[in-house]
């Protein structure tokens, strides 16, 4: 019987410590920041989308504030490590970066700081309209803060453009591609002297006409845009969709075709932002000093970019955005250029980013130069957190006519039909 | 928050009011306690998401802001959207595109690994290695091997004079890739499955059945595939369940868009389309219990088969397959 007992006993110990235990958990809520330590501010961000050196100066004191940076280098799926983190009130960090997906966290603006509040306006001139423009939700707060931009313009191949018989130096090259019709004329010529394509596929060239584009799928009170008569959207589309149709695209869609695409010479040119180059050097480096950059037809455009933000439970929300401010002011930007090749969204980091210096791979061409002038002529528009709800299904159609060979005006029909329908499970139709 | 239910019946059950039921528990405390780890584990991260899921799929919810109760609207999309039955039917095609090969060509494998040869040893891991070698790098392989303009599949069919297949850009060429890919991964696998099945059975009928004048064929077809009954199924089985969860070979191949026309778009990565890029888990969570109930389907239509085939052995295998069906649709939430 005392052996029992004393089992009895135990198991009873047992049960009350964890009775106390999960009381105590439950008693008091778990820590809202990642870090207890309230000198010390959390900055979640992922691998080179911040300069080493700086974040290194940052965590021995943050310039301006008492305050320490801690960093957390987020890999894997980082918009999911933190809206999980926002949906459990729990180890959220005092700052963070986001990607140029900011849009998507507008429905859940509350989450974060408007850093109008803060005192963003005595920063605002230093950096790019547009840029700065993007970090503004629906309803006018500026929750998200310009780090580095992703200013489009037309990579070509010099040696292909004179296989074709067409002048290739850059500025000639700027002048023949005025518009986007003048392009899909540049790349018949390409196909029939030379056999090669101007573009990677019909979606990149949809994608370079929209991101080019003032408007784009909505208006900024949730208007619908897209589906009216002679939109942006349907513009960009009739571009895609007639390139499709004259055969001037790779139509290479994953990465190892747009790769081997690339070296094997079968694509001569893209539309795409300064941060391609390096892509398109490790693709193809036997290439190296034949490539040149000119002018994209029309207005350039952005891909990309990202920004930074301060939640609502942050610690210090003044010593966050004097760390954002400090982070992305016009030296530090270079610093960042320079570090990790990252393009700055503060116009006055420009003259110090080597904009003639000349580039190897480029045959000597000052590409930069050319960059710095697009980043300064992209439009000013609005993304709204739905695009891809629409533009999803549009990019999937004009797959669908460039591989498939679908009639576009079904595939067209297709699309809106797939937007209607999720818009209005959305309950926003 | 968990620790509140986990750690709840003990103290009840020691409490002096109930007397006679708790004796058991009292006296195997310690066994219990062993036990415990996995069932508090999955308590947390099994039946708490599990639940919590269902409660989400009647909500709309973007996964940080306040849910809103929607009843079954999430299910009524559900039944009229597109998108979700063109990704049932891929799931389906591809399933079975790959699972018939498959089961044949571990068979195959695994009665000529069987047989008396040399290196016997090199030979199974080589078969095995598919199964653990990253799926990542494998789609970048897969991809060069199957891309349309530059790949060594169709540079062979163009020196064969043959026509080349759009084989990342066509349906069907999309799901013949996918296929391969799971075929190539879990042949061996099963293969490896089956030789345990096959080293069950008694040397003793194949000496009769050569005394008697049987060829490898009849031997083959008349004892080894009969006998061999119970791993075939369960081999069928853990592949149904594999293929219904297909997920890792569309994604790292196509990308979250399921490639041209969605043609590898298939039942999990829709969900996690819906759940992890368009930021719907009301509506990702409905995917993942209208898959729960398609898997509970097989489960039925598997444990009916076996039963009534098999008396015995499959009984066993039916069973499990039926709890291990659950689990993994589960699991996937």
């Amino acid at each position: 019987m005392e052996q029992v007992s004393r089992r009895t006993f135990l198991a009873g110990a047992l049960g009350m410590a964890g009775l106390v235990a999960a009381g105590a958990l439950s008693g008091c809520a778990p820590s809202v920041s990642v870090s207890a330590d309230p000198d010390v501010l959390t900055l979640w961000y992922w691998n080179l989308s911040i300069a080493d050196s700086l974040l290194a100066q940052a965590r021995k004191g943050i310039p301006g504030t008492g305050r320490r940076l801690a960093t957390d280098k987020i890999g894997g799926n980082f918009d999911v490590k933190l809206r999980t983190s926002l949906a459990g009130q729990a180890y959220i960090p005092d700052v963070s970066a986001l990607n140029s997906n900011v849009a998507t966290y507008f429905p859940i603006e509350d989450q974060f700081l408007d850093m109008n509040e803060l005192g963003a306006g005595r920063y605002r001139d230093q950096y790019l309209d547009w840029k700065l423009a993007l970090g503004v939700t629906s309803t006018g707060r500026q929750c998200f803060w310009p780090m580095d931009t992703g200013p489009t313009a037309l990579w070509y191949r010099r040696d292909v453009w004179d296989k074709a018989g067409l002048d290739s130096d850059p500025d000639a090259v700027t002048a023949a591609m005025t518009d986007w019709d003048a392009w899909i004329e540049t790349g018949k010529q390409l196909r029939k002297n030379a056999d090669a394509s101007i573009i990677i596929n019909a979606q990149q060239a949809y994608n370079a006409v929209l991101s080019a584009s003032a408007e784009r799928y909505f208006a900024k009170d949730g208007t619908r845009l897209y589906d009216k008569d002679g939109s942006a959207v349907r513009k960009a589309w009739d571009v895609a969709v007639q390139a499709g149709k004259a055969h001037i695209t790779s139509k290479a869609y994953t990465d190892t075709e747009k790769n081997s695409s690339l070296s094997a010479g079968h694509t001569v040119s893209n539309v795409e932002a300064v941060w391609w180059g390096p892509q398109l050097q490790a693709a193809a480096p036997h290439q190296s000093g034949t490539w040149g950059v000119a002018h994209q037809p029309g207005p350039p455009g952005n891909n990309g970019g990202s920004f930074l933000t301060i939640p609502k439970t942050s610690k210090d929300p003044e010593a966050a955005f004097a760390l954002i401010t400090w982070l992305t002011s016009p030296e530090n930007q270079v610093v960042t250029y320079q570090e990790s090749s990252l393009f700055p969204s503060t116009p006055a980091s420009f003259g110090s980013i080597r904009p003639d210096a000349p580039n190897k791979f480029c045959g000597g061409q000052p590409i930069t130069r050319t960059f710095v002038e697009a980043a300064k002529e992209v439009p000013t528009t609005f993304i709204s957190p739905y695009e891809s709800t629409v533009g999803d299904g549009v990019n999937l159609e004009l797959t669908n006519i460039e591989t498939q060979g679908k009639d576009p005006e079904r595939a067209w029909d297709d699309a809106m039909a797939r937007a209607d329908r999720q818009l209005k499970k959305k309950g926003l139709l | 928050m968990a620790a509140t239910t986990l750690a709840a019946p003990a103290p009840t059950q020691a409490g002096p009011s109930i007397r006679k039921k708790p004796t058991s528990i009292r006296r195997f405390w310690p066994q219990y306690l062993a036990i415990s780890p996995f069932y508090l584990l999955f308590l947390v991260f099994g039946l708490v998401p599990i639940v919590f899921s269902l409660y989400i799929s009647f909500h709309d919810w973007d996964g940080v802001g306040p849910m809103k109760y929607v009843g079954l609207q999430q299910y009524t999309y559900l039944l009229n959207d597109p998108r979700f039955w063109n990704a049932v039917e891929n799931t389906f095609i591809i399933w079975f595109m790959s699972t018939v090969p498959m089961v044949f060509f571990a068979l195959l494998l695994a009665f000529l690994l069987h047989q008396s040869i040399r290196f016997k040893g090199f030979y199974r891991v080589a078969y095995f290695l598919p199964n653990v070698t990253s799926m990542v790098a494998m789609a970048i392989v897969f991809g060069s091997v199957f891309s349309d303009s530059f790949g060594l599949v169709n540079s062979a069919l163009t020196a064969l004079h043959l026509d080349a297949i759009p084989w990342l850009s066509s349906d069907w060429g999309i799901k013949t890739t996918i296929s391969v890919m799971v075929i190539w991964r879990f042949t061996g696998y099963n293969a490896i499955i089956f030789l345990a099945g096959l080293q069950a059975i008694s040397p003793d009928l194949y000496d009769a059945a050569r005394v008697d004048g049987a060829g490898l064929w009849r031997t083959f077809s008349r004892i080894t595939v009969p006998l061999l009954r119970p791993v075939i199924l369960f081999v069928v089985i853990t592949s149904t369940i594999g293929g219904l969860g297909l997920f890792t070979e569309p994604q790292v191949l196509l990308t979250e868009s399921g490639g041209p026309n969605e043609a590898g778009m298939t039942i999990v990565l829709y969900q996690y389309n819906q759940a992890f890029t368009q930021f719907d888990f009301g509506y990702g969570s409905a995917i993942g219990w209208a898959l729960f109930v398609i898997a509970g389907l097989f489960a039925v239509i598997n444990w009916r088969l076996v039963r009534e085939r098999n008396s015995l052995a499959g009984n066993v295998g039916g069973r499990t397959g039926l709890l291990r069906g659950r689990r993994k649709n589960r699991g996937n939430h």
